[in-house]
């Protein structure tokens, strides 16, 4: 070799070995930009829009019925074996769900035990949004043998039983029907009146500000001094990654970071379970439900439900799932908890294996190892360690 | 003699014949087509394939299973008949002993199949796709039956499948298909047809560039210009919009009575608008109001609006980014 062919050589090297650690060390992120703070500050609590008005269930942003829905929400006497009340699996300590795979109550329920923070603003209950409101997702569980295991019937009896329960009943909806000679339709106006307060109450809780928030805050106000106090680099990278090239914001979205839609993203069945078919089965049972937005039951005298007019259906919904929001996560992950952790969701995401069922929406992203870290280390700014979300009834 | 020349060519058909249809198409049966794994059910046909999710997680299976595991047995529909039908799906131990060959004929022989069966789904109506979840709990030989009822006619169609659990080898089809792709090269190179299509590649792709450029939905917007109004603010994610479309021809002229149905969605995402917007009332002067139109992403979005008149049909494709 030539001396001048071998500087030549050692120049080459010098500068792979610069470049391959200035990948490797961490470098400071850049700041913001005009358009990513646009991003950021969709994704801010602060951009939450006031709470949508619910016109299927007048007495949705009354106080006395959210407190009243607030006593059924805890009283195990609405179940079959008098144990299991809507706290047994959406527990307010554990961000209104229960750290389990599939829920506990009577028996073992199909599913997850999704949270509760900010669904008043999703127009679809469930993950496969068989319901669509809360009032009528509330009465399903109760209705459910593995979960409260009751007859509507019943549900009324335990109202009718108890003089506070019937008053409180009486004050916001008029008398209760009497049971031994009410028809039908009468014990399921009763029935969905329970439904109609307990929604008013979960209408109330809400996702609390954490430390994602505070950062947007310092990024919009320009505070350079706290964005570093409030987020590592590493942070700040995953959120580049989380924004950017992870293709996250495509269905996390918005401030409670989930467009509510329903995706297909090839999670794994549940050992002993055939794959979840999921949005296709749930937007048949919604346009069936008794009691969705078109039913008699609901309040809304003009009965305005955009949502089921314009619903898409389909086999094009097999293996589709709602998007959850991403405050104040709590493992494990997915419809039936198949992941345990969030570094197995990520590899799942940057994976993007072919559905067992229908077709994945997701492409692989390619994401290095450090990179999968680093918006891992985003999402837990997103939670509050010790402070869920929480139920706030104004009084009027 | 005409007899001797036509014999070994009839000697030839009639040997395929007695081994390719009898399995795939006669009875049913799993068959491979464009690397699709399919399942007839006489002429229903659904994609198949069958999964060990505790042992090999996403992996695909065709009919051979690697394990004795839980497995996942899918048929997704390709015929919509199939989604009314009432099926059900059986696993025998085979017993017939005819292995790979095993024909309906062969299980209709069978003494008592119900001793020899490890799995049954009663007759139900699964829409869409049919699921079955079995664990082996040994190796072996296994027949699958599949049989679909129409509910309405009674008309009954099966398809069998054997295959083996504890499956390891791949049997000649590397060996197979190494031969057929050499063979295949080979002529290829020899007729000279690999280096004419290198040469005639760039002709081809721009003529096919052509084709799409001049059927893109922008370009065939030839004599209609669609302007849009908001009944509810900019457009933005996560909400129900109405749009009031104004359709109007080149000379400014509303145009009234036309047939206007809405589709589009995410051309970079490969997928379709998360609801079924429509025209809901027509408005006058060439106004179309809108109804049902919702984006569930930030990012580049084509709401695509098909007009129907009595002088033809138009397509106008509105760019949107949110």
């Amino acid at each position: 070799m030539r001396p001048g062919s071998r500087k030549i050589v050692v120049v080459i090297l010098v500068s792979a070995s610069l470049v391959g650690a200035c990948q490797w060390w961490p470098s400071s992120p850049p700041a913001w930009t005009e358009e990513e703070i646009g991003v950021l500050r969709s994704l801010w609590l602060v951009s939450l829009p006031e709470l949508p008005p619910d016109p299927s269930n007048a007495v949705a942003d009354n106080p006395l019925a959210a407190e009243f829905g607030r006593m059924l929400f805890f009283d195990t006497r609405l179940s079959a074996n008098g144990a299991v009340s809507c706290a047994t699996c959406h527990q307010p300590e554990r961000g209104f769900t229960d750290g389990l795979q599939k829920a506990q109550a009577m028996g073992t329920t199909l599913r997850h035990t999704p949270g509760i923070a900010g669904m008043a603003y999703s127009p679809w209950q469930f993950w496969d949004g068989r319901r669509d409101s809360q009032w009528s997702q509330a009465l399903a569980p109760l209705e459910d043998a593995n979960e409260h295991g009751m007859t509507g019937e019943q549900v009324v009896a335990v109202i009718a039983e108890n003089d506070e329960y019937r008053s409180r009943y009486e004050s916001l909806f008029g008398a209760l029907p009497d049971l031994a000679g009410a028809n039908s339709a009468a014990l399921n106006t009763a029935f969905a009146n329970v439904g109609k307060s307990i929604a008013a109450f979960e209408r109330t809780i809400m996702p609390t500000t954490t430390r994602f928030d505070e950062y947007v805050a310092a990024v919009v106000s320009g505070d350079t001094e706290r964005q570093r106090q409030l987020f590592t680099d590493d942070e700040v990278w995953g959120l580049r990654l989380f924004t950017g090239k992870a293709n996250c914001t495509q269905c996390h979205n918005g401030p409670l970071l989930t467009n509510f839609e329903f995706h297909n993203t090839g999670v794994i069945s549940f050992p002993g379970d055939v794959p979840d078919k999921a949005r296709a089965t749930g937007v048949v049972e919604v346009l069936a439900s008794e009691f969705n937005c078109r039913s008699q039951y609901s309040d809304d005298p003009l009965h305005r439900c955009a949502e089921l007019e314009f619903v898409r259906t389909g086999a094009g919904l097999i293996g589709a799932f709602k998007t959850p929001s991403l405050r104040n996560l709590a493992a494990p992950f997915m419809h039936k908890g198949q992941l345990a952790t969030l570094a197995d969701v990520l590899k799942h995401y940057n994976d993007a294996p072919d559905a067992m069922i229908g077709h994945n929406e997701a492409k692989p992203l390619g994401l290095g190892s450090r990179e999968l870290r680093q918006i891992e280390a985003f999402l837990a700014t997103l939670s509050v360690a010790g402070a869920g979300p929480s139920a706030t009834i104004t009084e009027e | 003699m005409i007899v001797p020349r036509i014999a070994p060519r009839c000697l030839f058909f009639c040997f395929f014949a007695a081994f390719l249809p009898q399995v795939a198409d006669a009875h049913g049966g799993v068959v491979e087509e464009d690397d699709l794994c399919v399942i007839k059910v006489s002429y229903l046909r659904a994609h198949f394939k069958v999964y060990q999710p505790g042992v090999s997680r996403h992996k695909q299976y065709c009919e051979d299973l690697p394990a004795a595991a839980e497995s996942i047995f899918v048929m997704e529909y390709l015929h919509d008949s199939m989604s009314e039908m009432l099926i059900d799906f059986r696993i025998i131990r085979d017993v017939t002993g005819k292995g790979r060959f095993a024909r309906i004929e062969d299980i209709d022989q069978i003494p008592d199949i119900d001793s020899a069966t490890v799995y049954y789904q009663p007759p139900v109506v699964e829409p869409d796709v049919y699921l079955v979840n079995h664990e082996f709990r040994e190796d072996g030989d296994f027949i699958g039956i599949v049989s679909a009822t129409h509910p309405d006619t009674g008309k009954f169609h099966a398809a069998v499948f054997p295959f083996e659990v504890g499956y390891t080898g791949l049997g000649y089809w590397p060996f197979f298909l190494g031969l057929l792709v050499l063979i295949q090269l080979q002529y290829l190179l020899m007729s000279g047809k690999l280096k004419a299509w290198f040469a005639r590649t760039p002709a081809t792709v721009g003529s096919l560039m052509l084709c799409l450029m001049l059927y893109s939905p922008a370009s065939i917007a030839e004599n209609l210009v669609i302007s849009y109004t908001t009944l509810d603010g900019p457009a933005q994610i996560n909400r129900m919009h109405t749009w009031i479309l104004h359709i109007e021809t080149e000379a400014g002229v509303g145009v009234e009575g036309a047939i206007v149905t809405v589709g589009g969605g995410m051309p970079e995402h490969d997928h379709g608008l998360p609801t079924i917007p429509r025209v809901t009332e027509e408005l006058g002067g060439g106004d179309y109001k809108l109804d049902g139109l919702r984006f569930h992403m930030g990012g580049y979005w084509e709401i695509i609006v098909t007009v129907t008149t009595d002088s033809g049909v138009s397509t106008v494709t509105i760019p949107l980014q949110l």
